[in-house]
C-alpha cells in the first residue's frame, strides 16, 4: 500500500505521459488555494489601515479631545 | 450548543471566537493536504485505464464538490438573512461568493485538464459541465449584484434573492449524470475490498484532500468574514479598541 510508484524524480515529474495535464491541474489548484489565503490577509491590512487613518483624522479635527471618534460619529447620524 | 450558535450570530462574538481558531484550522488543513497529496501523487497505484492522469481526481473531486457546497451554504445563509434578518448570516453569505467562485474555477480547470487525455477534449457542452459553468456564473452574478447598489441593505437583499433562486441549479448539477447521457461519469462506488473496482489504496488519499479542501474553505470564509465584520462594525467601540491593541501593528 505504501510503495512509491515511480522509479526516479524525473519519472515522478513525467507522470507517465500525463505530466503536462497533471501539473497544470495541480498548478491551478494551488493558485486558487493560495489566493484564498492571501487575498483576505491583504484585505485585512487594507481595512485596518483605512480605519486607523479615519480615526486619526477625526482626532485631529477634535484637537486631541478625549471624546472618542466613535461617539462623535454616532452623534452625527 | 444553542447558546454557542446564538453567540456566533453576533458579529463581535464571531470575531472574538474565531481569533484563536484560525491557526489551528490552517495547520490541520495544510497537514491533511500534504498527507493526501504526497499519498495521492506518489504512493497510490496508477489507474489501469487512466494511468497517472487519474491523480488529478484527488484535487478535482474535492474542489469541484466544494464549489457546490459553497453555493448551498451561501443560499442557506441568504435565506437566514431574509427570514430572520441576521446580520452575521448576510456577512457569511457575502464572503461565500468569492471563495465559491474560486473553487468553481479550480474545479473547471482541473476537470478540463483531466478531460483532455481521458475524453479527448478540454470542454464539451455536456449537461454536467454546462450546469457547473452556470454555477460559476451564478457566483459571479451574486457578486456583481451586491456591488451594483449603493445601499448595503438593498445590495444584501438583492444578492440574497438571486442566491436563493439559483439553488435550483444544484440538483441539476447533481442529477445531470443520471437524467441525461453525459460525458461526465457518475460518482464512483468505493469499496473496502482489495482488488475491487476502487480499493482503499485508491480512495483513502482523497479523504485527506477532501477534508483539507473543506478546512481551507472554512478558513477562507472565516478570514473574509472577520474583515467584513471589522468594516461593518467600524463605528463600534470594540473595533476602535482592537485598532489600538491587537490590530495596532497590522
Amino acid at each position: 500500500m505504501f510503495k512509491f510508484q515511480f522509479n526516479s524524480v524525473a519519472d515522478f515529474f513525467a507522470m507517465g505521459i500525463y505530466g503536462f495535464y497533471v501539473w497544470v491541474a495541480y498548478g491551478a489548484f494551488f493558485a486558487v488555494i493560495l489566493w484564498n489565503w492571501w487575498q483576505p490577509r491583504m484585505e485585512r491590512r487594507r481595512i485596518v489601515r483605512l480605519l486607523r487613518a479615519r480615526g486619526e483624522r477625526q482626532q485631529e479635527q477634535q484637537g486631541g479631545n478625549a471624546t472618542s471618534a466613535t461617539q462623535q460619529q454616532s452623534a452625527q447620524q | 450548543m444553542m447558546q454557542w450558535l446564538y453567540k456566533l450570530g453576533s458579529p463581535r462574538h464571531f470575531y472574538e471566537m474565531t481569533t484563536g481558531f484560525i491557526p489551528w484550522l490552517a495547520g490541520v488543513s495544510v497537514l491533511l493536504l500534504i498527507i493526501g497529496l504526497v499519498w495521492g501523487l506518489g504512493f497510490a497505484p496508477p489507474d489501469y485505464q487512466m494511468g497517472d492522469n487519474f491523480r488529478i481526481i484527488y484535487i478535482h473531486v474535492p474542489i469541484a464538490t466544494g464549489g457546490i457546497g459553497a453555493y448551498v451554504m451561501m443560499a442557506l445563509m441568504a435565506a437566514m438573512y431574509m427570514v430572520w434578518n441576521i446580520k452575521m448570516a448576510d456577512i457569511v453569505a457575502k464572503v461565500c461568493a468569492p471563495v465559491g467562485a474560486a473553487y468553481c474555477m479550480a474545479g473547471l480547470i482541473t476537470g478540463a485538464f483531466w478531460g483532455k487525455p481521458t475524453w479527448g477534449t478540454y470542454w464539451m457542452w455536456d449537461a454536467k459541465l454546462t450546469s457547473y459553468l452556470i454555477l460559476f456564473f451564478l457566483f459571479v452574478g451574486v457578486m456583481a449584484l451586491r456591488a451594483a447598489f449603493d445601499s448595503e441593505n438593498a445590495s444584501s437583499k438583492a444578492a440574497s434573492v438571486l442566491a436563493i433562486v439559483g439553488v435550483v441549479n444544484v440538483p441539476i448539477i447533481y442529477y445531470s449524470v443520471e437524467w441525461w447521457n453525459t460525458l461526465h461519469q457518475g460518482a464512483s462506488k468505493l469499496s473496502l475490498r482489495d482488488g475491487a473496482a476502487n480499493p482503499p489504496e485508491i480512495w483513502v488519499p482523497a479523504f485527506f484532500t477532501g477534508f483539507a479542501v473543506i478546512g481551507l474553505y472554512f478558513l477562507a470564509v472565516i478570514m473574509r468574514s472577520r474583515n467584513e465584520i471589522l468594516y461593518r462594525e467600524r463605528r463600534a467601540q470594540w473595533v476602535q479598541d482592537l485598532l489600538k491593541t491587537e490590530l495596532a501593528n497590522v
